[in-house]
């Protein structure tokens, strides 16, 4: 039987022949699709606690065709479909909607509580090559490559899964940001980002396009004014926290699938526009800017920071996700170098892949794997890792015990 | 000698040969060496560069063998008859200056007094 994997590899399936900017239009008009359908209602009630949108869930499920069915896994609702070359396998990984209705119809009524409680959205750390030969059974050249990715990393890294919607590239970078970042970078210290929404908007209304992913009685400004202090006091208090236990517990605090968490990620993207109109402006002053902004610009559908934000950023957690190059813009604007590894491009030179490429020594790295380009999870350093969070490798400390010997001759 | 990223390290460098003396069983240089790649650099007081790593002349006996060929404190060893000295333990470099069949050893040092007055040298043309 014919089956096909997407992309995703946890949260519920996107899309990957599509360009994620694109409006998806989700709901399926072929028969036989009811119990797809209530088995949609359910998961988008269990993940996500906001206001619906009527067509741009950041729940979304994708379906393309007819036979291409979803199996979903008990405890956090993972969608996932096959490789359609996934025939040698001798694992029956399909499994029919009847099954998985059933299942769910199984779950929903005992969880009928649960699903008013916030879901975690990051998962807690697990061992990736556990993982791997869980996800990516079969013996297809594919299989093999991304299980040869994962391997290479697996003695370095545990994997953090991200939920996998439309924000989970902002979501995993918050989250290293939160979980990992040493200190807080010179930008946040020196400005007072608070200031910053106004600055933007007073430029021709500049932000009246924004849209959000949960209700507030704000205007658009105040909001984001809201949302960059949430972002930098959670940064402040990430950077502080004693020991790793305490971090953890943090983050654990913010990844509940709140209002707490979508302010942070949009105060992500708002980062990302101001950033991009400045560059913007050094662009059309003739001063050097960095590579990608080239990229960034050269798109007819963002050939200024307005038309980005109208065309792509404010898309950005609703019916899209970050291309590359916006991934470029995300980690510039941090000043956090983005390093993410790339499974599907395992044995070529993009394995590994910096977004941007042009400060890798000197901002602090943010390790992120991605399968497929379209959803991104986070990898948590083994504790014995011998390289230091810029890559370099750490020294061992003496053996003995006297480090400042002098010896007569 | 400290260095700044992308910008090639020079060094003004001397040459040095020691004599080794005999006393009985034992060949004395006249000399202590500290620092090494297992030691710790923050406490070596003759460095530019506290995370340097290097092989630093500590002590010099007075009339000794060293003193006599010219090696002063605070000199850096860059080599050993040939063998390099910048990326080695303290241990290793001990043996690298102390082997028995080694009447002489012959240095490269680099000394900071002697880059300031190639640097006044320079500057006065």
């Amino acid at each position: 039987m014919k089956k096909s994997k997407s992309g995703c590899d946890s949260g519920l399936q996107q899309s990957h022949n599509k360009k994620p900017k694109k409006n998806h239009g989700s709901t399926p008009g072929t028969p036989g699709q009811k119990a797809e359908e209530k088995s949609r209602a359910v998961i988008k009630d269990a993940c996500f606690s906001g206001p619906e949108r009527s067509t741009n869930s950041s729940c979304t499920m994708q379906k393309q065709h007819a036979d291409k069915k979803p199996r979903s896994s008990s405890q956090e609702h993972l969608m996932k479909t096959s490789s359609a070359e996934d025939e040698k396998s001798d694992l029956d990984l399909y499994r029919g909607e009847e099954e998985i209705a059933e299942e769910l119809k199984k779950q929903h009524q005992p969880d009928s509580e649960a699903v008013v409680e916030a879901q975690s959205s990051v998962s807690a750390a697990e061992d990736l090559q556990t993982y791997s030969e869980k996800e990516w059974r079969g013996n297809t050249t594919k299989s093999q490559l991304i299980r040869k990715g994962y391997e290479a990393i697996a003695s370095e890294f545990r994997l953090c899964r991200v939920r996998g919607d439309n924000y989970c590239a902002l979501r995993a970078t918050l989250f290293q940001v939160l979980s990992q970042s040493k200190k807080l970078p010179a930008w946040l210290q020196d400005s007072d980002i608070v200031k910053w929404p106004k600055e933007l908007h007073s430029d021709e209304n500049f932000l009246k396009e924004w849209q959000f992913p949960l209700e507030s009685k704000k205007n658009n400004v105040q909001h984001l004014e809201q949302c960059l202090d949430l972002l930098k006091k959670k940064w402040q208090e990430a950077v502080q926290c004693k020991s790793l236990a305490e971090r953890e517990r943090m983050s654990q605090q913010v990844f509940r699938g709140l209002n707490e968490e979508y302010e942070l990620l949009e105060a992500l993207k708002f980062l990302m526009l101001r950033t991009a109109a400045q560059l913007h402006l050094n662009m059309e002053k003739g001063s050097d800017v960095p590579e990608f902004c080239w990229l960034l610009f050269a798109r007819d559908s963002s050939k200024c920071p307005k038309t980005f934000l109208t065309n792509h950023l404010r898309h950005v957690g609703f019916s899209g996700g970050l291309e590359q190059v916006e991934m470029c813009l995300l980690g510039h604007s941090l000043q956090q170098t983005i390093k993410v590894f790339r499974l599907y491009k395992c044995d070529t030179e993009e394995f590994i892949t910096y977004y941007p490429n042009d400060h890798k020594n000197d901002w602090p790295h943010l390790v992120l794997l991605t399968e497929d380009d379209r959803h991104y999870n986070a990898l948590i350093p083994k504790k014995s890792s011998r390289f230091d969070e810029y890559g370099r490798p750490k020294w061992n400390p003496p053996s003995d015990g006297q480090s400042n010997l002098t010896t007569p001759l | 000698m400290s260095f700044i990223p992308g910008q090639p390290v020079t060094a003004v460098v001397q040459r040095i040969e020691i004599l080794k003396l005999r006393d009985g069983d034992n060949l004395i240089l006249g000399f202590s060496i500290g620092g090494g790649i297992d030691q710790d650099p923050s406490q070596n007081p003759f460095s530019e560069d506290k995370a340097d790593k290097g092989i630093y002349v500590t002590r010099v006996s007075e009339g000794g063998p060293a003193e006599v060929a010219g090696l002063r404190v605070g000199d850096k060893i860059m080599q050993v008859n040939g063998w390099d000295m910048t990326m080695v333990t303290h241990d290793q470099a001990r043996k690298r200056l102390t082997k028995k069949k080694e009447d002489v050893v012959r240095l490269l040092i680099s000394r900071k007094s002697l880059e300031e007055v190639v640097r006044q040298s320079m500057m006065q043309r």
